[in-house]
């Protein structure tokens, strides 16, 4: 699990499986919100693992099935669980460069959550190209599926589980912050980069407690991007641009 | 669910997924087109946004599932858990459970205090 080893003897897809674990202390638990609310929304048990398998897009589900409870026109209800995944734009660009050449990387898209993006974006760089594919696979597939495991545990047994264990749903999901802040830690390489990333972390937080999760990420990474175009200590060098990819 | 509700999901589904496919194929032809070091094809813009948004999922996710004095203390001693655990060892696996275990001790023990 090491992020700085270039490789593993392991097969690929059980790294890559391995390393995706900490993302299920995050996963499951909202799985599990996300299936006893869409019962509670009036939705069958089954109706909310397939909103889960096919829509994959954590935020996007509970708006979606809290607009169908109110009422709101469908239409209206697409556009704005397109508009919450819009994010995802930036993402697959970002990993294009380490993507080995196969048929199935389009399709494996799929899996491109906020946290396998994270994952990938520092992991594939320190990967052998005959090993990316296996270890994406790994780690989507088990994020997809603890997803998809989740809702239907929470659709059928929620109430239960949220009375008996509500102090893990308040625990486990630390771990995505820790995830992320373990991703993010290797990319503070300059000043100009700390006060970017600093205010980015600092902004989107902010945004989050005044209640708008839904655009703090985009809206903070552009807070950051400006802050990185805008100051410069010293003579910066062109290079600074891409040291947060190469973990100097 | 009426087959309108079945259209919806599905037309939800299909556009969250070219959301993160097409911008894949127009930078996969990018790269063919320009050959060379992938790094050096990409936008700058683009390439200095992937580390901001993993920053900008860190922070919106720092916000706890139950907000108020006690959790914003665990999550503090959490970070910094995790921090300490990630300077030493540089790996991913032991920084985030050392960080999960720091965070449930301190909201175990404040929860316990305030009974």
């Amino acid at each position: 699990m090491s992020l700085q080893a270039a490789s593993s003897p392991t097969r690929p897809w059980l790294t890559g499986m391995s390393e995706a674990i900490p993302l299920l202390g995050g996963y499951v638990p909202v799985a599990i919100s996300f299936g006893l609310i869409a019962t509670q929304a009036g939705f069958s048990a089954w109706e909310a693992v397939a909103i889960s398998t096919l829509i994959y897009a954590g935020a996007s589900q509970f708006l979606f099935v809290g607009m169908v409870a109110a009422g709101a026109p469908l239409w209206l209800v697409v556009a704005m669980t397109l508009l919450i995944n819009l994010r995802h734009v930036v993402y697959a660009p970002n990993l294009a460069p380490w993507l080995s050449a196969s048929r199935l990387w389009p399709w494996l898209m799929h899996g491109l959550t906020d946290q396998i993006f994270a994952l990938a974006h520092a992991r594939l760089p320190q990967l052998p190209a005959a090993q990316r594919l296996g270890w994406y696979t790994g780690a989507a597939l088990l994020a997809w599926l603890s997803w998809i495991g989740g809702t239907a545990l929470g659709a059928l047994a929620g109430g239960e589980l949220v009375a008996r264990w509500a102090l893990m749903g308040e625990i486990l999901p630390f771990a995505l912050p820790a995830l992320f802040l373990v991703l993010v830690a290797p990319r503070f390489t300059s000043r100009r980069w700390s006060l970017a990333l600093g205010l980015t972390i600092v902004s989107a937080l902010l945004l989050t407690t005044l209640g708008l999760t839904n655009v703090a990420v985009p809206l903070a990474a552009a807070c950051g991007a400006l802050c990185f175009q805008l100051v410069r200590f010293g003579h910066a060098r062109k290079s600074e641009h891409t040291q947060g990819e190469h973990h100097e | 669910m009426s087959s309108a509700l079945w259209t919806a999901v599905l037309a939800s589904a299909l556009g969250t997924l070219l959301i993160r496919l097409l911008p894949l194929l127009w930078m996969q032809r990018r790269l063919q087109r320009q050959g060379g070091d992938g790094l050096e094809a990409m936008p700058q813009w683009l390439s200095l946004l992937g580390p901001l948004m993993i920053a900008a999922l860190f922070g919106v996710s720092l916000m706890p599932v139950a907000p108020g004095a006690s959790s914003w203390f665990a999550t503090a001693i959490g970070v910094l858990a995790t921090l300490a655990v990630w300077w030493r060892k540089r790996t991913l696996g032991w920084p985030v459970a050392a960080g999960v275990a720091a965070y449930g001790v301190v909201v175990m023990l404040l929860g316990t205090a305030t009974l």
